[in-house]
C-alpha cells in the first residue's frame, strides 16, 4: 500500500514537470512578443527590448524554465503582466472563490444525481425514470453557458429571487453552483442508474434476498456499495475539473476565481498567469485521480494490494 | 414439512406468456432429501425460486399454493416472507463465484442472517459463525471470517454459501445445483456434507440435472421437462424401473456411457419453445412411443405402483366404456 501511494507521487511529480515543461514552451513558441501586447502597437521597439531581457524572455527557452521552476519551488511563480501582482497571490485570492463554487456544485450535482440514479433504477421503466432521465439527458446534453443564461433569466432577471451576478452574499453562488452541477448532475444521474440496474441483477443479490433482506436493506447494504465504485472515480474526475476553474460559469456570473484568471491570461498574453493557472489545474486533476484511487481501495478489496 | 400444490409460475413476456412451472406439485417430507431433476430450462430453478419468493419481474406465480408446515406462504406479504427467508427456508445458488458480495467480508455475509432474524449480539454471531464454519469444513475458520470473497476458492465459497444457508439452522434446504461449478472432489465432499445436514434434521430439497449426484443423496425423486413434472419415484424404483420415455431417454445417455459404447446415447431433438408447447405431451415432438392422441391430449400423472407417477399416455388406465 506505502509502495504504492510512493510510486503514485513520483508518477504524479513526472506528469506536473512535464506540464509544466509543455506549457512553457508553448507559450513562447507562440507567434508574436507579449511584451509588445501588452505595451500596444505604438510602443518604442527600444523599450520593448529593454522589457523583454529584463524578463528575461530574451534567454533560452530551458535556461528561462529551470529559473522558473527554482522560483516556483519557493512559491514565487512571477508577477502578472497584465495586473502587476504576483501571480501566487491573484491565484490564492481566486481560489477561495473557486473552492467555494466546485464544492456546492458538486454537492448538488451528487445529491441530486445519485438521488435520482437510484430512485430511476429501482422504478425502471416507471414514470420517475423517465422523468429522471428526460432531465438527465437535458443536463448532459445542454452546454453550461445556457443553462447559466437560462438561470440567470428566470431566477434574477423575472423573479428577482437571486442576484444576477456578483459573489458579494452566499446568494450569489447558488445559481453558478446550479449551472455548473447540472451537467454533472445528469452523468452522475445516468451512470448511477446504469450501474445499479446492472448489480441488481447479480447472483449475490438474490444471495441476499435469499437471507431475508428486504428491498432497502439489499439496495443500501449490498447494491449501492457495489454500484458506487465506477461512480466514485467519475466523480473525482468530475470535481477536479470543477476545481480546476470553471471558465465559462465564472466568466457569466463574474465571479473572481482560477477560471477567470486563466481567460486573463489568455486573452492578455499573460504568460506567467497562465503558466501558474495551466499549473495548478493540473495538480488539482492529479491529486484528484490519486484521492479517488484511494477511495476506491478502501471500498473495493479486490484492487487492494496485499501487504 | 413443504407441500406444493398445483404450482403455476409464468413470465408475462412481449412475445406472449412463458409457463416455466406448469402444475407442479411436490412434496418434501421432514429430514429428507427430495431431488429434482431435468434438463436446462425445464423449470427445476423456476420452481426453487417461487418457493423461495425470488422470482423475477416479468415473472410470477399465477396459481398453487407452497404450504410450510401447513402454512400457505404465496399468500404472505413480502414483509412476512422476508422474515421466513434465511430463516425458516434457505437456499444454496448455482454459481459460488458470484453467489458473494464481492465487497463485503466473508463472515460479516454468513453473520447477517442470524443478525436479521434473531437479533444475537455481533461476538454471538461471530462465535456461532466459527462454529457453522468448522462444521462445514473451512479450515482456519476464524480467520477465514475476515476473508473477502474473491480470496477463497470456488470449493470454499460454496462452503461458506451453505453456512449462510444453514447458520439459522432452517427447516428447508434449497440447493440449487450446488456442485456444478465444482469439480468432482470438492463435489463429493459437498454432498457428504449435504447427507450430513440432512441428518440433523434439516429437510433438503436438492435441484440437479446430474443424475449421478440425485442417485447418490436423493431418497425421492422428480423428473421435470418443460415445466411439468413428467415422472416421480423414490430413487431406487426411479433408476431400476424408469417408465416415462423422456426418464429412460435421460438414464441410457449415462448408462450408454459406462458401457463404453463409441456413440453417446442422446435424446434426439431439443427442448421445445415454452411459447409454443403442444397441445398435448410436450414431450411428443421427441418421443420415440409418440402416439397419435400424445400432441393433442395431455397426458395426467398415473400411479403405476404406490409412490411411483408418470405423466404418460403409454399408462393411461383402460377407460370405461
Amino acid at each position: 500500500m506505502v509502495r504504492n501511494i510512493l510510486s503514485r507521487l513520483l508518477q504524479a511529480v513526472c506528469v506536473l514537470l512535464g506540464v509544466a515543461l509543455l506549457i512553457f514552451i508553448m507559450l513562447r513558441i507562440v507567434p508574436g512578443n507579449p511584451i509588445a501586447t501588452l505595451m500596444g502597437e505604438h510602443a518604442d521597439r527600444a523599450v520593448i527590448e529593454r522589457m523583454t531581457a529584463e524578463l528575461g524572455l530574451d534567454q533560452p527557452i530551458l535556461r528561462q524554465f529551470i529559473r522558473y521552476l527554482a522560483d516556483a519551488l519557493r512559491g514565487d511563480f512571477g508577477t502578472s503582466y497584465s495586473l502587476g501582482k504576483p501571480v501566487a497571490a491573484l491565484m490564492g485570492a481566486a481560489f477561495g472563490n473557486t473552492l467555494k463554487l466546485a464544492v456546492l456544485a458538486a454537492l448538488f450535482a451528487w445529491i441530486l444525481g445519485i438521488t435520482s440514479g437510484v430512485i430511476a433504477a429501482v422504478r425502471k421503466n416507471g414514470l420517475l425514470d423517465h422523468l429522471f432521465m428526460g432531465a438527465s439527458l437535458l443536463g448532459v446534453s445542454m452546454p453550461v453557458f445556457m443553462v447559466a443564461m437560462l438561470l440567470q433569466y428566470v431566477f434574477a432577471y423575472h423573479l428577482h429571487w437571486l442576484p444576477i451576478a456578483g459573489v458579494s452574499s452566499w446568494k450569489g453562488f447558488i445559481l453558478p453552483a446550479v449551472a455548473l452541477g447540472w451537467n454533472s448532475a445528469g452523468s452522475v444521474a445516468r451512470l448511477v442508474r446504469s450501474t445499479l440496474l446492472e448489480i441488481l441483477e447479480e447472483d449475490y443479490i438474490d444471495t441476499a434476498r435469499a437471507k431475508g433482506r428486504g428491498q432497502l436493506g439489499v439496495l443500501v447494504l449490498h447494491a449501492l456499495r457495489n454500484a458506487m465504485l465506477p461512480v466514485i472515480t467519475m466523480m473525482a474526475v468530475q470535481f477536479s475539473s470543477l476545481l480546476s476553474g470553471a471558465v465559462i460559469t465564472e466568466s457569466v456570473f463574474s465571479i473572481n476565481g482560477i477560471g477567470r484568471l486563466a481567460v486573463q491570461g489568455i486573452s492578455g498574453r499573460d504568460i506567467p498567469l497562465l503558466q501558474g493557472t495551466v499549473l495548478f489545474s493540473t495538480l488539482v486533476v492529479i491529486l484528484g485521480n490519486f484521492l479517488a484511487d484511494c477511495l476506491y481501495s478502501v471500498l473495493d478489496p479486490r484492487v487492494r494490494k496485499e501487504g | 414439512m413443504l407441500q406444493v400444490n398445483h404450482l403455476c409460475t409464468s413470465f408475462f413476456t412481449d412475445k406472449g406468456e412463458v409457463r416455466a412451472v406448469d402444475d407442479v406439485s411436490l412434496e418434501v417430507p421432514a429430514g429428507k432429501i427430495v431431488g429434482i431433476v431435468g434438463e436446462s430450462g425445464c423449470g427445476k430453478s423456476m420452481t426453487a425460486r417461487s418457493v423461495m419468493g425470488l422470482v423475477r419481474a416479468p415473472g410470477k406465480i399465477k396459481s398453487g399454493e407452497i404450504l410450510l408446515d401447513g402454512r400457505d406462504i404465496v399468500r404472505l406479504s413480502e414483509h412476512e416472507r422476508c422474515a421466513i427467508r434465511g430463516s425458516e427456508i434457505s437456499m444454496i445458488f448455482q454459481e459460488p463465484m458470484t453467489s458473494l458480495n464481492p465487497v463485503v467480508r466473508v463472515g460479516h455475509q454468513v453473520e447477517e442472517a442470524l443478525l436479521l432474524h434473531e437479533h444475537v449480539k455481533k461476538q454471538e454471531a461471530e462465535a456461532r459463525a466459527v462454529e457453522i464454519f468448522e462444521a462445514v469444513g473451512i479450515p482456519d475458520a476464524k480467520k477465514r471470517l475476515r476473508s473477502y470473497p474473491h480470496q477463497l476458492s470456488g470449493g470454499l465459497r460454496q462452503r461458506v454459501l451453505i453456512a449462510m444457508a444453514m447458520i439459522c439452522r432452517p427447516k428447508l434446504l434449497i440447493a440449487d445445483e450446488p456442485t456444478t461449478a465444482l469439480d468432482v472432489t470438492v463435489e463429493a465432499q459437498i454432498l457428504r456434507l449435504m447427507k450430513k445436514l440432512c441428518g440433523s434434521g434439516t429437510s433438503i430439497l436438492l435441484i440437479s440435472h446430474n443424475l449421478g449426484v440425485i442417485a447418490q443423496v436423493c431418497d425421492y425423486v422428480y423428473v421435470m421437462y418443460a415445466g411439468r413434472i413428467v415422472e416421480q419415484a423414490d430413487t431406487f424404483t426411479l433408476f431400476d424401473n424408469p417408465c416415462h420415455p423422456y426418464t429412460k431417454g435421460l438414464l441410457d445417455s449415462v448408462s450408454s456411457l459406462r458401457s463404453g459404447a463409441q456413440v453417446l446415447d442422446t435424446i434426439p431433438g431439443v427442448v421445445p419453445n415454452l411459447l409454443h408447447l403442444p397441445a398435448g405431451c410436450s414431450f411428443s415432438m421427441r418421443c420415440g412411443c409418440c402416439m397419435e392422441k400424445c400432441a393433442d391430449l395431455l397426458p395426467e400423472l398415473h400411479e403405476t405402483e404406490p409412490g411411483h407417477r408418470v405423466r404418460c399416455h403409454l399408462f393411461d388406465k383402460e377407460e370405461p366404456a
